[in-house]
């Protein structure tokens, strides 16, 4: 095969992320492309979370995808939870001491999902046991039952490196570790490259070691996974926080200011790991704000200085911002917000992801102020966007709006080492030297060269100003600077060409289009190709820019194919770009496919449902995924 | 740069000052220009951050650098300011419906980071600049001029909560003894961490109650009467805590003003930084370049040192 998937699930805060970072590290290792999604409540202990990887031989980006290959449990709940998630022929490893636990005494289990789950049971003739989902899943389904017993595994362990019970049962989650790789035939050698990596040296990692051994001699069973293209050298293994954080470690960011929040506030947590530039006299102070109005505050403060200064947050904290974004708007100070989607309104989904927000961000804050927006489908443009964000800041004098979502956020993927020769740094116009009778807001040219405050007096106010930065009211005056700010609209029109605002995948004479941005890209890159396998010919539109919009190309699809031929895609309810692409091209979406479920939408959902719109169907609402 | 001999006129700006006449706010601002003065600050090295209201145009009356913020949001303002450029000596003229009311989450924050800023309060317990709504600071029952009926809310001690969030230096002064003020806020900006200035301001407008006659036949000096208001260990602290927070609840009768708190045993977050950051104040986020013509400082080498943890070979 030349890909394979896995669900590892547990129990929130019972080792699964760390398990997911070994076996993303030790594939990597050995040149698989790997794409792990991590999906949880928003919880600190007991409640259902799962991995759900996809490993990829070949050199291109993994998609999401159901049905999965292997799917490893570690509690009951997994094994109910996930039970028609396995694909035929594929493996199920679960443990054998809970065979007689019952659906309906999981606790942790949330009711509404128990009922759903146990009139399918009835419907397949499961009587609700592990051990009649297990046999059900063998009989009906070709599923090969790896039921082991975690408590004799757990005891050899203790023999063999000599620790008490207590402390043996938290290598439950190791387990699964090493069932995912006897059954991949993962080499040992990148295992323990991989369990070194997260555990160092010491007593935590010889455990690990010892135990994965001990439970690959207990696993039989083969999946075969073709060698991977890629035969050396380096790769990136990261989540999407960490990929933002080192991108603006390498833009030049000297300030992140942030207040905690799911899923942004990783972010700066890498930041502040890594606060001290390369060992040396550089540094980036990370601020942790008493909340997201005073992080805003901050980060513009900074900006005033000449330190270029970001935030990094999610929608309820965005909400806050936004006053404080006009006035970054109306000062034509350089800010950038990093913004994780989640699902909204409100609270909403606080650990699910989604692309909500669109709207908020392209209209944040009252009154009128350019600024751009840009949004990232995978950890390799996040990396090079963040950087791009920074320089837009600068070159515009505006504020940023960086889209991210939570699917990304959280998911490990590989990716290529960045050649940080690559990163450009543009500051815009600055001030050169002892400018005499300085003015901020010259109003000779739209974009007026910066100083920074400590080098020159000047006035920098919420109100109207005029060119020395002092309140006025006058008319005149605030046509002239209406004008000088709103021009850098098309200053950024202008300096953004088109070409930076999408990417165009697939067929060049498609009989479909697919409109989508963000964490859609991977799937839909997925979901076209396995068309074209079915004699679908599909492209895939991938909006990388709202602010400036990517009007030409939009307009020249819309012409050349009809609106019957364009599906958008998006995680959220209205199909926020439809607005988008009306406001800046004047051409109605017709058809579209959403999900809002919280859940990335997985590719093979995604090609059923555009087959459904070839069929006439006009709106598909996904909600695949647990 | 500074100036050879600085007057009191060099840190007046050339807008027109809009307040009402014999507003309180006037011996603010003259006390300021006379202390800039006397210090000999640098204009350019000096940062006047305001909030919204009345107080908030002082920021465009002196002659120094200038951030008029946000309703509430000044001290967030402020703070990025000083940690990007540490150098800056940064002062904030705030209202107290601004610092109490929408702003009271960050005055308690910066408490507890001892940053170097100096808080100038204008406090005047009324929203003077929409007409006159009761401020935090006005009494419980206390009727101004244009309150439809009495304020039902009670006041916040801003001492009180000062001491409680953490300042280091706490004061009250008096707009129309400008002496005095001008004396406190020679200290407070000499003093290195978060200085807070409770500055009563009479308004004129607004205020029928809180007039210079009231504040006149109340207000006396608690460092004439002997306090002496330093502490300068751990143990000091909290005595002299307890004590000025006794003396702040007297705000009838007789109205202390003066040096509450002084607390030179707490590191600033400046030094606090340091600690972490050892290049830190000398080489602060304003002043680190950022890029080499055109390039990122980092190269390639620096990169995949730095971020090791993430990065493996393909070893097959």
């Amino acid at each position: 095969m030349k890909e394979i998937r896995y669900i590892l699930g547990g129990p929130q805060g019972g080792g699964l992320e760390t398990s997911s970072q070994v076996l993303s590290w030790a594939f990597a290792r050995e040149g698989y492309n790997v794409m792990s999604d991590r999906e949880y409540f928003s919880n600190i202990k007991g409640r259902h979370s799962y991995v759900h990887a996809t490993i990829l031989s070949e050199n291109d980006t993994p998609a999401l995808a159901y049905p999965v290959n292997v799917l490893g449990a570690m509690d009951a709940e997994t094994v109910f939870t996930h039970s028609y998630d396995v694909a035929e022929g594929g493996y199920m490893i679960y443990n054998r001491d809970e065979s007689q636990v019952k659906v309906v005494s999981v606790a942790s289990m949330e009711d509404e999902y128990k009922e759903i789950l146990m009139k399918k049971f009835s419907e397949s003739g499961i009587s609700g046991t592990i051990e009649s989902v297990a046999d059900y899943l063998a009989r009906e389904r070709k599923i090969n039952i790896i039921g082991l017993s975690y408590r004799e595994l757990l005891g050899e362990l203790q023999k063999s490196v000599n620790v008490i019970a207590a402390q043996a049962s938290r290598y439950v989650s190791s387990i699964l570790i090493g069932a995912v790789a006897a059954l991949t035939g993962l080499n040992e050698s990148s295992l323990d490259y991989a369990l070194q990596r997260r555990f160092k040296s010491g007593e935590v990692y010889e455990h690990n070691l010892a135990f994965s051994k001990i439970v690959i001699k207990q696993v039989k069973g083969s999946i075969s996974l073709d060698k991977p293209i890629m035969g050396g050298g380096k790769r990136l293994v990261v989540s999407g926080n960490d990929a933002v954080a080192m991108a603006k470690v390498v833009g030049g960011l000297r300030f992140q200011s942030y207040y905690p929040i799911t899923p942004a506030a990783d972010e700066s947590f890498t930041l502040e790991e890594y606060e001290r530039i390369g060992g040396g006299s550089d540094s980036i102070v990370v601020f942790q704000a008493e909340d997201e109005i005073g992080a805003i505050a901050a980060a513009i403060g900074s900006s005033l200085t000449g330190a270029r200064s970001a935030s990094a947050t999610s929608g309820p904290g965005f909400d806050l911002m936004t006053e404080g974004l006009g006035w970054a708007g109306i000062n034509e100070v350089p800010v950038v917000v990093t913004y994780y989607q989640r699902g909204g309104p409100s609270t909403g989904q606080p650990t699910r992801g989604g692309q909500s927000d669109l709207l908020s961000a392209v209209f944040a804050s009252h009154g009128e102020y350019p600024r751009i927006v840009i949004a990232s489908g995978d950890h390799e443009e996040a990396f090079w966007d963040t950087i791009d964000a920074l320089n837009f800041a600068d070159m515009f004098q505006t504020p940023v709006i960086h889209l991210v979502d939570k699917f990304l956020a959280n998911t490990i993927a590989s990716m290529p080492v960045p050649q940080v020769s690559n990163a450009k740094i543009g500051r815009g116009k600055l001030v050169a030297t002892n400018l005499e009778h300085y003015k901020r807001f010259d109003y000779s040219s739209s974009i007026s060269p910066r100083a920074f405050l400590g080098n020159y007096v000047m006035w920098y106010t919420g109100d109207e100003h005029n060119e020395t930065g002092h309140i006025t009211e006058e008319s005149k005056n605030r046509v002239m600077m209406m004008k000088k700010r709103m021009s850098k609209i098309n200053d950024i029109e202008a300096g953004i060409p088109e070409s930076r605002r999408y990417s165009l995948y697939g067929e060049e004479k498609p009989d479909i289009v697919l409109l989508g941005w963000g964490f859609v890209k991977g799937s839909a890159l997925r979901a076209i190709r396995d068309l074209k396998v079915e004699g679908i010919k599909a492209s895939y539109l991938h909006i990388r820019s709202f602010i400036p919009f990517p009007k030409e190309i939009i307009t020249k699809i819309f012409r050349e194919y009809g609106a019957d031929r364009i599906i958008d895609v998006e995680h959220n309810y209205e199909g926020q770009t439809g607005f988008l692409v009306a406001m800046n091209t004047g051409n109605m979406v017709k058809r579209r496919i959403l999900k809002y479920t919280g859940r990335p939408i997985y590719s093979n959902e995604l090609a059923v449902a555009v087959k459904r719109i070839i069929s006439g169907s006009t709106e598909e609402v996904l909600d695949l995924g647990s | 740069m500074a100036l050879k001999h600085a007057s009191p006129n060099d840190f007046r700006s050339s807008v027109w000052n809009d307040w009402c006449p014999g507003c309180g706010n006037f011996g603010i601002v003259a006390a300021m220009y006379q202390m800039l003065a006397e210090l000999n600050v640098d204009p350019e090295k000096t940062v006047i951050v305001s909030g919204i209201g009345c107080s908030g145009k002082t920021a465009h009356f002196i002659n120094a650098e200038g951030v008029h913020t946000l309703h509430g949001r000044s001290l967030p303002f402020a703070e990025g300011i000083k940690l990007s450029n540490p150098e800056l000596n940064v002062i904030v003229n705030v209202g107290d419906g601004d610092l109490l009311g929408i702003g009271a989450g960050h005055f308690v924050a910066m408490g507890r980071r001892n940053m170097d800023i100096t808080v100038l309060m204008h406090d005047n317990t009324v929203y003077a600049l929409t007409k006159g709504q009761a401020a935090p600071t006005l009494k419980r029952g206390e009727q101004t001029k244009s309150l439809p009926r009495p304020n039902m809310q009670d006041a916040i001690n801003p001492i009180g909560l000062a001491l409680a969030s953490g300042y280091t230096f706490i004061a009250r002064s008096y707009s129309s003894r400008i002496k005095h003020l001008k004396e406190i806020i020679r200290q407070a900006i000499e003093h290195r961490g978060s200085a807070f200035v409770d500055v009563l301001q009479p308004c004129v407008t607004f205020d029928d109650i809180h007039t210079y006659d009231y504040y006149n036949k109340r207000v006396y000096d608690i460092q004439e009467n002997g306090w002496d208001p330093l502490a300068k260990n751990e143990q000091e602290a909290v005595q002299k805590a307890t004590q000025a927070l006794v003396k702040s609840y007297s705000m009838d009768e007789r109205i202390p003003i003066g040096v509450f708190y002084r607390n030179i045993s707490v590191p600033t977050f400046d030094e606090r930084l340091n600690e972490r950051l050892p290049y830190y104040i000398k080489n602060p986020p304003a002043k680190q370049p950022i890029e080499k013509d055109g390039n990122a400082i980092i190269d390639q080498e620096i990169f995949e040192n730095t971020f090791s943890d993430f990065i493996t070979e393909i070893v097959r």
